[in-house]
């Protein structure tokens, strides 16, 4: 042997003193001991979001509301707290990693069993929701059903694919939302009472309502080009309104230089005419001599202006060799 | 001596022996549970379904307790092939409740002998019933999807009539009319379950199809159809589109010619109504004066024609020169 063994130490003496006292008062203490405990265990508090079933003997007894109680202690009372004001959410097709506020991050990984449904045409539709309900009677919440959240999530997802199943899913995808959530809590709330579980669904909400992955992006693609026919439309709309208030801006110049003209035209003519009008008035007093006098007037200027003149005498013959051949022809 | 021996070993033995027996004869069956009493293995007297304190004879008989609440049912999918032989996987969930306590103790002893037994009833009811309707039976409810068909078809056709493009962007699908529907089905697996499962002592309550899906196989030319038939679409839209700016360039064209042409056709017949305007101010002036008229204008034409550097040959003949002879 190794270790020898020793003696165990004395005890301290505040336990000796402990130990003595105990020795001294073992039957009183014990009942005070139990007393203490009795009363400590023979009240509780129900806080204000919460109810509490009190259970004597196993038997259902009462449900208390919020606020201090007394319960017969030692086992006798069971209470059982429910929270009946906090509205529960069950998540479908997703599930919420993170919900602080602000940050609340969703893990998309592989909900497709829960999500994926077909619809009333046999195509299939992912659709993700949220049910939220509340414990309307807790007594009923713990004893009518044994596991009442997976009911609940059971008739979500079956009732979710028949109110789905009654649709075309072009209508899931698109317009049939609120209709769909609010189906499906009347069907779900009449199913639910069926069983008489004490639960009360305040909201189904509709959240990501997408073709299934696989063909998604074919159907981004129809919306691609949605948009590339409006584009196409407002591009073509330019061009018109480009074109075409030019184009009649340039035909009212077109008229207008028109009438611009027309306007010169008749003035030219009525300026001329009433000049000759006034000349032929003075010519018929003395035609002769105001011909005369026209013409000398004419020649005149004629004459003057023009340089290469040739007079030549009628009697005199063979002239015209005089000037090139050229010029003749001109 | 032998009185404190007594008291204390002797007293305090019984005690506990009395307590031991005490509690042996008392048991108490909670909210949400329902209990038989069993005398030798034998069961006693009638179930208990009430909550509460109960007393029995000690040691002998003893207290099997069972669950009173509606439990739930999960089976595992089921591969089955619909009657218009569509290959599905059917998910079946059911609630039920132990009715007839002994005969569930005698015939399945516990939840976990009832649930090999649900698998088997329940499986089988499903199968058997899923596989004798088509698939579209077990996937809608009513009939209220053939009318929305029906409210489609008429909108369509108005927009035809009113000459508006159609797209019909409508994913096509198989539509038939439903005879029975899948709450009809639920109801149809209830009751070919329920005898059976009445014999183990348990009430079936509900069967509900929790899940449908096509078999991979199926989903897979499922999703082939919805790619090519929304790759038509597009094509659709896009052609469309091109046509609507092929008409707008168009109605580009043709207002620009009937712009410009109409200017050009208004012009012209202003100017030209200004002009017979002149000529017949002209001609009314000069019919009165005509041989003056005839003098003038040759006069000035002479003047404006012939330009500085014109030659001219001019015969001594000419009335201008007649004082140069």
């Amino acid at each position: 042997m190794k270790y020898s063994t020793r003696g165990t130490p004395p005890p301290p003496p505040e336990l000796q003193l402990l130990a003595n006292f105990f020795s001294k008062f073992k039957l009183p203490l014990i009942i005070i001991i139990l007393i203490a405990i009795g009363a400590r265990t023979s009240f509780y508090t129900v806080e204000p979001d919460e109810e509490a079933v009190v259970i004597r003997l196993g038997e259902y007894i009462a449900t208390e509301g919020p606020g201090p109680h007394f319960k017969i202690p030692f086992g006798v009372d069971e209470i059982i707290k429910v929270k009946t004001q906090v509205v529960h959410q069950l998540e479908f097709g997703f599930k919420t990693v993170d919900s602080r506020p602000a940050i609340t991050k969703y893990a998309k990984r592989d909900y497709t069993q829960e999500s994926l449904m077909l619809t009333g045409d046999l195509n299939v539709a992912d659709v993700e929701w949220v049910v939220q309900y509340q414990i309307s009677d807790p007594f009923k919440y713990l004893f009518q059903t044994s596991q009442p959240v997976k009911n609940i999530r059971d008739i979500s997802e079956s009732i979710m694919r028949r109110v789905v199943g009654d649709r075309l899913v072009t209508e899931v995808l698109t317009t049939g939302r609120v209709e769909i959530a609010g189906d499906a809590k009347v069907l779900m709330q009449e199913v639910l009472d069926k069983y008489d579980m004490g639960i009360r669904i305040t909201t189904i909400k509709l959240q990501d309502v997408n073709p299934p992955k696989a063909v998604q992006d074919s159907f981004n693609d129809v919306n691609s080009a949605k948009q590339e026919q409006e584009k196409m439309l407002n591009q073509a709309e330019k061009s018109y309104n480009r074109v075409i208030p030019e184009a009649k801006g340039k035909a009212e110049q077109l008229i207008a230089e028109a009438e611009g003209f027309a306007k010169e035209v008749v003035n030219k003519a009525i300026g001329d005419t009433t000049r000759f009008n006034e000349l032929a008035i003075e010519y018929k007093k003395a035609p002769e001599v105001t011909e005369k006098r026209i013409y000398l007037e004419t020649m005149e200027e004629l004459y003057k202006r023009i340089s290469g003149i040739t007079i030549v005498d009628k009697k005199v013959k063979g002239l015209l060799p005089i000037f090139s051949k050229q010029e003749v022809v001109k | 001596m032998n009185n404190s021996k007594f008291t204390g070993i002797v007293l305090p033995i019984i005690g506990i022996v009395a307590l031991i027996t005490l509690f042996s004869s008392m048991y108490i069956v909670t909210e949400g549970k329902q209990a038989i009493i069993t005398q030798l293995g034998k069961p006693v007297g009638e179930p208990i379904n009430k909550a509460g304190l109960y007393y029995k004879v000690p040691f002998f008989q003893k207290v099997i307790f069972v669950d009173k609440r509606i439990l739930t049912w999960d089976g595992l999918p089921n591969q089955v092939t619909a009657k218009d032989k569509k290959f599905i996987n059917v998910d079946t969930t059911a609630r039920w409740r132990i009715v007839d306590t002994l005969k569930f103790i005698q015939t399945v002893q516990n939840e976990q002998g009832a649930k090999s037994k649900l698998d088997s009833i329940l499986d089988g009811a499903t199968r058997d019933v899923i596989s004798s309707q088509n698939l579209v039976e077990a996937v809608r409810n009513s009939n209220s999807i053939l009318e929305k068909i029906e409210e489609k078809k008429q909108e369509i056709k108005r927009k035809r009539e009113a000459g508006e493009p159609i797209v019909e962007e409508e994913v096509s699908g198989e539509i038939a009319q439903i005879d029975v529907g899948r709450e009809k089905l639920s109801q149809m697996i209830l009751e070919k379950a329920k005898d059976d499962l009445a014999n183990l002592g348990i009430e079936l309550i509900d069967v509900q199809l929790r899940r449908i899906s096509y078999e991979q196989s199926v989903e897979r030319k499922v999703y082939e159809r919805m790619i090519s038939e929304r790759q038509r679409i597009a094509e659709k839209i896009r052609s469309i589109g091109k046509g609507e700016k092929a008409k707008i360039e168009g109605r580009i064209n043709k207002e620009l010619k009937q712009i410009e042409s109409e200017a050009y056709k208004q012009a012209e017949i202003i100017k030209g109504s200004a002009e017979a305007k002149a000529a017949a101010i002209y001609a009314k002036s000069l019919n009165r004066n005509r041989k003056f008229y005839d003098f003038i204008r040759s006069m000035e034409a002479y003047k404006n024609s012939l330009s500085g550097d014109t030659k001219l040959i001019l015969s001594s003949d000419a009335e201008f020169f007649k004082y140069l002879r």
